[in-house]
């Protein structure tokens, strides 16, 4: 039977993690930001939004001045900057033909790819516009030579990408992987959606009755991976299973459903050799659109039964917006910070609650709990789904 | 750990349909153009009418593998089958054309999400009701061969029963910028769709960095010029057709070169 392991894999360590958020730029910063209700949406101010019917977003102000010179790439600035903060919490000690880079996004370096076809063409900005070189930028200022790959699975990116990362370490092709996810908010992806009339002039309420859809942000998140049996014992917690499935439905809006979610979780679980009884609190990828947080919902009353109502639920998209290939990391890194510090963030922009989202959403305030396993999902365009079942390492 | 074996190829270039269709030497064949463009398929029906090229392209290819292995659309559906899509470039078409249509004022609602390099799959998810195991990766031959080594990897943890690794390239839109690169020159970008059906079997597989490039890689290169991401596909139809050991397929890309070695 597809999805039922006959051993399950063993589990992967999440050592630490690297973040540059709309709401702080480091872990530290992010995860306070996360327990104060902290807002980092804002004008947008580095493009222009005269044209669009929405302006706002979790614009990074100021991103950290990358050590790599020449670096002019945005997306890759983002990523070494995350690098950076990676790298002041944990040493890369291995070889380096043994540390691998891999990293998703929705939109790789497309603001480069704008330019080259709007401004002079230059070789450098075509080059750039290739979605995948943002992570060779990473992997070069890591001076990482092993595997590097990019995964585009849409907003679910950065949930497959740790996913993929995993693998790599179970198949030996790595000792150490750093891993997650970024994307920019720029023009392009600005009028995109704006197109798509998904974006809402008002603020963001995952879950709450009067939610009217999302607005978009910026950031990147990586995590440093190994093998559990060769990892120090010092570490955030583990991967204990993922998986990622397609919907099979429509090109850009979710299964109304669920189906494909739902058998992604079931995955991730199975994977993780965890029944639903396990799971201590979920992190939605609850972007505040109707559709999804209905469809969400739904799955986890069917996945978790009886106990739905009593697993706490959030979104932590309503002070970041939503970071596209960055949200399913960021969201994973979260999880493990709850389990270490015993606090569950609160789901921001929740407020009145909604007849068919009727789940215990952590309103108003953080939580004290202390999650031991969690279960992260996200969705995207294409019909991708991705489900992680993480384990904290409790102090 | 159970193995894989090969049940079928499909592969569509801008030199037509199949390995048959390729020449003897691509940079000769080409007379000179940067691109051979590869000729849109026609697929009949109202869900296409805003699928990209590079979608139908990878619709085709998929189509083209399940006549090879003499399967139908019944056989690969549901949770059991893993789709594994790899492309460098073939977004670039998508992307260019919403930059273009925004700038004019044009841009439809659903222009956008076919931007997004998951859009190539998802038609090809839809289209024949996949819903197992799903990924999208970006970047050129070495990623495919990763793509094939996750492949084998998911049958064997009894993830899926089944996988299509399939490789999408589309250059003619994009041409002005790819010619920006003189390591190009010479070579010819030749637009394809490329998919392998992979499924339980007795060779156990997985990936290894490695120096060189095999010749098997080299010939496909050889017969039908740069294709990026669908090159190891192309190679492993040239090897069946040709009943020679499709394994030996190597990748490379930005400078690291993979190859599928016996585990």
């Amino acid at each position: 039977m597809p999805g039922v392991c006959p051993l399950p894999p063993e589990p992967v360590a999440i050592l630490a993690a690297g973040v540059v958020t709309p709401i702080g730029g480091d872990l530290d910063q992010f995860w306070t930001g996360l327990l104060t209700g902290a807002d980092g949406i804002s004008a947008i101010e580095r493009f222009s939004v005269s044209d669009l019917k929405v302006g706002r977003g979790g614009e990074i102000k100021k991103v950290p001045a990358p050590d790599e010179r020449g670096l002019r790439c945005r997306a890759s600035r983002l990523l070494c900057a995350a690098a950076a903060d990676l790298r002041a919490r944990a040493p890369l000690a291995a070889d380096p033909a043994r540390i691998g880079v891999v990293v998703g996004t929705a939109l790789g370096g497309v603001e480069e790819l704008e330019e080259a076809i709007t401004e002079t063409p230059t070789l450098s900005a075509a080059a750039a516009g290739l979605y995948d070189s943002p992570a060779h930028a990473l992997a070069r200022s890591l001076r990482a030579r092993g595997p590097v790959l990019t995964v585009s699975t849409a907003c679910a990116s950065g949930a497959t990408a740790l996913g993929l990362a995993a693998d790599l370490l179970r198949a030996g092709r790595a000792d150490l992987v750093v891993a997650g996810g970024y994307d920019v908010l720029c023009r392009f992806v600005m009028r995109g959606f704006d197109a798509l009339r998904s974006l809402t002039r008002e603020r963001i309420r995952p879950f709450d009755r009067r939610r009217s859809g999302l607005l978009l942000g910026e950031a990147a998140a990586l995590v440093l991976m190994a093998r559990d049996a060769d990892a120090p014992r010092w570490r955030l917690g583990r991967l204990l299973g993922h998986a990622s499935t397609s919907d099979a439905t429509h090109i850009a809006a979710p299964d109304p459903e669920g189906r494909g979610l739902e058998h992604a979780i079931r995955l991730a679980l199975a994977q993780a050799d965890r029944d639903v009884g396990a799971v201590d609190f979920v992190s939605a990828h609850g972007t505040g659109t109707a559709l999804n947080d209905r469809v969400e919902t739904a799955v986890f009353k069917r996945v978790l039964g009886p106990r739905a109502t009593a697993v706490p639920v959030n979104s932590i998209k309503a002070g970041m917006g939503h970071t596209m290939g960055a949200a399913a990391t960021l969201e994973a890194i979260m999880c493990l910070l709850a389990a270490r510090h015993g606090v569950i963030p609160h789901t921001l922009g929740f407020e009145e609650p909604d007849l068919d989202c009727d789940l215990d959403y952590v309103p108003h305030t953080p939580r004290v709990a202390r999650p031991r396993v969690s279960l992260s999902t996200s969705l995207g365009f294409g019909g991708c789904n991705a489900a992680l079942v993480l384990e904290g390492s409790v102090p | 750990m159970s193995g894989v074996r090969l049940a079928g190829v499909g592969v569509i270039t801008g030199w037509g349909r199949g390995v048959e269709a390729l020449p003897p030497d691509a940079p000769v064949a080409a007379g000179g153009r940067a691109v051979v463009a590869a000729t849109t398929p026609q697929l009949g029906g109202d869900r296409f009418r805003r699928a990209t090229r590079e979608c139908l392209l990878a619709v085709a290819a998929v189509q083209a593998t399940l006549d090879d292995a003499v399967l139908t659309r019944a056989a690969v559906s549901g949770p059991g089958t893993a789709l594994l899509c790899v492309t460098a470039a073939a977004y670039g078409s998508s992307n260019r054309a919403f930059i273009e249509a925004a700038d004019a004022g044009s841009a439809g609602a659903l222009h956008f999400p076919y931007t997004a390099p998951s859009a190539i799959p998802a038609e090809v998810t839809i289209e024949y009701g996949l819903r197992g195991p799903y990924v999208t990766l970006i970047g050129g031959a070495a990623v495919t061969i990763e793509a094939l080594g996750w492949a084998a990897r998911l049958i064997a943890d009894g993830a899926c029963e089944r996988a299509l690794v399939l490789a999408v390239e589309t250059f003619a839109e994009c041409a002005d910028l790819f010619a920006r690169d003189r390591r190009l020159l010479g070579r010819p970008l030749t637009e394809a769709a490329a998919c392998a059906l992979v499924v339980a079997g007795d060779r156990r597989l997985e990936v290894r960095a490695v120096d060189g490039g095999s010749e098997l890689a080299a010939r496909a290169r050889r017969r039908a010029g740069e294709t990026l991401a669908c090159g190891p596909l192309v190679a492993l139809a040239l090897a069946r057709a040709a009943g020679d050991d499709p394994w030996t397929v190597t990748g490379r890309w930005r400078g690291r070169t993979a190859a599928l070695v016996d585990a």
